[in-house]
C-alpha cells in the first residue's frame, strides 16, 4: 500500500509542479463542460416551456346543458375509451363558477351576481398522450353523444410538438459536438503534458520503472483535473441558470407562461456527469497518449536525431 | 556478463548494417571505452545492450538474460540491473540532487525508509552529500554528472552503461569522472563507456573496443602493468592518431607527468585501426 500511496501522492506532486500545466488543462476541461451544462440547460428549459404550454392544450368538451346526471357519467365513459387519451376530468359547473367567481375582479363579479342561474355548462377536460394524434381524438370527442361543443386548438398543439422535436434535435447534436470538441481538445492538452514530461518519463523506463508504474500518476492526475474541472463547472452551470432564469421567468411572465426548472434538481445529475466526463477523459487522455512514450522504447533520444 | 554472438542490427527501411556481426564478451568486473565517431555503432551497441532495440540477427546475453527472448514485461526488472548515464545528463530540473536520485528508487517502488538510507550514502560516493539540497541548475556540468552517477548507482546495478558521460563536461572533470567509474568498478560493478575522446581513453589502462562504420575493428585488452603513457607513445608513434588535443588535455591530470605532448589533429579519432 505505500508504494500506492506514493505514487498516488507523485500524482498530485505533478500537478503542483507543473501549475501551468494543470492549470491550463482544467481551464480546457473546465470550459467545456460548462458549455455542455449550459445547452444542457437550455435544452431542459425549453423542453419544460413547451410542455408547460403543451399541458395548457388540452381538449375541453361541454356537455349538452339538457343531459341527465346518468348521461352526464356515460359521457365521462365514452371519453376514457377513445385511444390516446390520458386522462379525463369532470369539471362541474358549480366548480367551475366559483373557480370563475374568485379569480375575478370586483367590478365585474357585480354582473355576475345577478344572474340567478349558473350559466357554465358541465365540461370535461381531456388531455391527450401524443400529441401526433390529437386531430383524431378532437374528431371522436365530438361524436361522442351529448357534447354540445369541443374547445381545442390543433394548430398550436402541432406547432408546439414539431417545435420540441427539432429543439431537442438540434441541442443533441449541440451537446454531442462539444463533447467531442472537448475529447479532442483534452487529449491535445494531456499530449502536451506528456511531451513537456517526456524526461521524467525516459529517465523512469531507462531505471526499470514498470509501465504501470510511469502510468499511476499520470491517471491520478487526470482524474484530479477532471474531478476540479466538473466540480467547478457544475457551480458555473449552476450561476449562469440561476441568473438566466431569473432574468428569464420575469420577461415570460409578461406572457404568462412560467418556468418551472430548478438547478436544484438537476444539480447532483450534472455534477456527477460531469465529474464522470472528466475522470474518463482524464484517464483515457493520459492512457491514449503514454501509449506512445511507452511502447516506443527511444528513451535514449529524448530530442529528435 | 555481456555476450555479443555474430549480432548484426539493420533499422527497419535502413540500407546499411547498423552493426554488423559483432562478437563480444564482456566479463563481469571489466572496464570497457567503446570508442567510434557519431555514426560508427556506439549508440545501437548500447541500446542491444539495454533492450531498447532488438537485434536483426545473433543473440546477446547480459546477466544470463538472453535479450532476444526476454518477454516485455520482464524488460523493466532486467533494466533494474543496469545503471545508464547519458551524455545530458537527464536530470529532473525542478527536482534537488537528493529527490533526482531518490526518483530512481522510487519509480520501482523502494521503500521511503530505505530510500532515506541510500541516497545520502550514495551522493557521499560522488561526493556530493553537501549538495543534496541543491538544484540541478545551481550544479556544474561536472557536479550534474556526478548526480547522474549516483541515480545510475542507487539500485546496485551491476552494470555502469555510461553514454558519453563526458561529453558536455570540461576536461578536469572528465578526467575525475572516469576516475570515479573506475572506482565503481573496482568495488566489482561492470562499467561499459561510450566515448568518442580518445585522448581521455589513452589516460587509463582499460580495453578499448572501436567500432567504425558498424563493425568492431579492434578490441585492445587493458594494459596490466605496462604504463599508459608508454602506450599511448606507442599508439601515436604508430598511427599519430592518438593524440591529445590542445584544448583537452587530459594528461594534466594524469598523476604520470610524463604524458604526451604530442598536438596534432584529433578530428579523425575513429580510425584507430591498430
Amino acid at each position: 500500500m505505500g508504494k500506492l500511496n506514493y505514487l498516488t501522492k507523485e500524482g498530485f506532486r505533478n500537478l503542483k509542479v507543473n501549475k501551468l500545466m494543470s492549470v491550463a488543462s482544467i481551464t480546457v476541461l473546465f470550459s467545456c463542460l460548462m458549455l455542455i451544462g449550459i445547452a444542457f440547460m437550455l435544452l431542459v428549459n425549453i423542453e419544460a416551456f413547451i410542455s408547460g404550454v403543451e399541458g395548457e392544450n388540452i381538449i375541453m368538451a361541454y356537455v349538452d346543458d339538457a343531459a341527465t346526471d346518468i348521461e352526464i357519467k356515460k359521457v365521462g365513459l365514452d371519453l376514457e375509451k377513445i385511444p390516446n387519451v390520458q386522462s379525463v376530468e369532470k369539471i362541474n359547473k358549480e366548480e367551475a363558477y366559483r373557480d370563475i367567481l374568485s379569480d375575478m375582479d370586483e367590478n365585474l363579479k357585480v354582473y355576475l351576481e345577478g344572474l340567478e342561474e349558473n350559466p357554465l355548462p358541465d365540461a370535461y377536460r381531456i388531455t391527450v398522450r401524443n400529441m401526433s394524434s390529437f386531430d383524431t381524438v378532437v374528431e371522436q370527442v365530438k361524436s361522442v353523444t351529448n357534447i354540445f361543443r369541443v374547445r381545442e386548438n390543433s394548430s398550436l398543439a402541432k406547432q408546439l410538438s414539431d417545435l420540441r422535436d427539432s429543439v431537442t434535435t438540434i441541442s443533441i447534436v449541440i451537446i454531442v459536438m462539444l463533447l467531442l470538441v472537448s475529447l479532442f481538445i483534452i487529449s491535445n492538452t494531456i499530449k502536451v503534458t506528456m511531451f513537456s514530461r517526456r524526461l521524467e518519463i525516459s529517465i523512469m523506463k531507462s531505471v526499470g520503472a514498470t509501465n504501470s508504474f510511469i502510468r499511476w500518476p499520470f491517471m491520478v492526475e487526470g482524474i484530479v483535473i477532471g474531478v476540479i474541472a466538473g466540480i467547478l463547472a457544475t457551480g458555473a452551470v449552476w450561476l449562469v441558470s440561476e441568473f438566466a432564469l431569473s432574468s428569464l421567468t420575469s420577461s415570460l411572465s409578461i406572457v404568462g407562461a412560467s418556468v418551472e426548472v430548478n438547478f436544484i434538481d438537476y444539480a447532483l445529475w450534472l455534477a456527477l456527469a460531469f465529474v464522470g466526463i472528466g475522470v474518463f477523459t482524464g484517464v483515457f487522455g493520459s492512457a491514449t497518449s503514454m501509449r506512445k512514450y511507452l511502447k516506443e522504447r527511444k528513451f535514449v533520444e529524448l530530442e529528435e536525431e | 556478463m555481456i555476450e555479443f554472438n555474430k549480432v548484426s542490427k539493420k533499422y527497419d527501411g535502413a540500407q546499411f548494417y547498423a552493426l554488423k556481426d559483432i562478437d563480444i564478451k564482456i566479463e563481469k568486473g571489466e572496464f570497457v571505452f567503446v570508442v567510434g565517431a557519431s555514426g560508427a555503432g556506439k549508440s545501437t551497441f548500447l541500446k542491444l545492450m539495454m533492450r531498447e532495440e532488438v537485434a536483426s540477427s545473433g543473440n546477446i546475453v547480459v546477466e544470463g538474460v538472453d535479450l532476444n527472448t526476454i518477454k516485455n514485461k520482464d524488460i523493466p526488472q532486467f533494466r533494474r540491473s543496469l545503471g545508464i548515464v547519458f551524455q545530458d545528463f537527464r536530470l529532473i530540473p525542478n527536482m534537488t540532487v537528493y529527490d533526482n536520485v531518490a526518483f530512481a528508487m522510487r519509480v520501482i517502488g523502494t521503500p521511503e525508509k530505505k530510500i532515506r538510507r541510500r541516497v545520502p550514502y550514495v551522493l557521499s560516493l560522488v561526493g556530493l552529500n553537501e549538495k543534496s539540497k541543491s538544484y540541478p541548475r545551481e550544479l556544474s556540468g561536472g557536479e550534474q554528472q556526478r548526480v547522474a552517477l549516483a541515480r545510475a548507482l542507487v539500485n546496485n546495478a551491476e552494470i555502469i552503461i555510461a553514454d558519453e558521460p563526458t561529453g558536455n563536461v570540461d576536461p578536469q572533470m572528465s578526467y575525475e569522472i572516469v576516475e570515479m567509474l573506475m572506482r565503481l568498478n573496482e568495488a566489482g560493478t561492470t562499467v561499459i563507456m561510450v566515448t568518442h575522446q580518445h585522448s581521455l581513453v589513452r589516460c587509463f589502462d582499460k580495453r578499448v573496443i572501436t567500432i567504425k562504420k558498424g563493425e568492431v575493428i579492434s578490441d585492445t585488452p587493458a594494459k596490466v602493468g605496462e604504463s599508459a603513457t608508454a602506450h599511448i607513445n606507442a599508439a601515436s608513434e604508430i598511427t599519430n592518431e592518438y593524440v591529445v588535443p590542445p584544448d583537452e588535455d587530459y594528461s594534466a591530470y594524469v598523476s604520470r607527468s610524463d604524458a604526451p605532448a604530442d598536438d596534432a589533429d584529433d578530428s579523425q579519432d575513429e580510425g584507430g585501426e591498430n
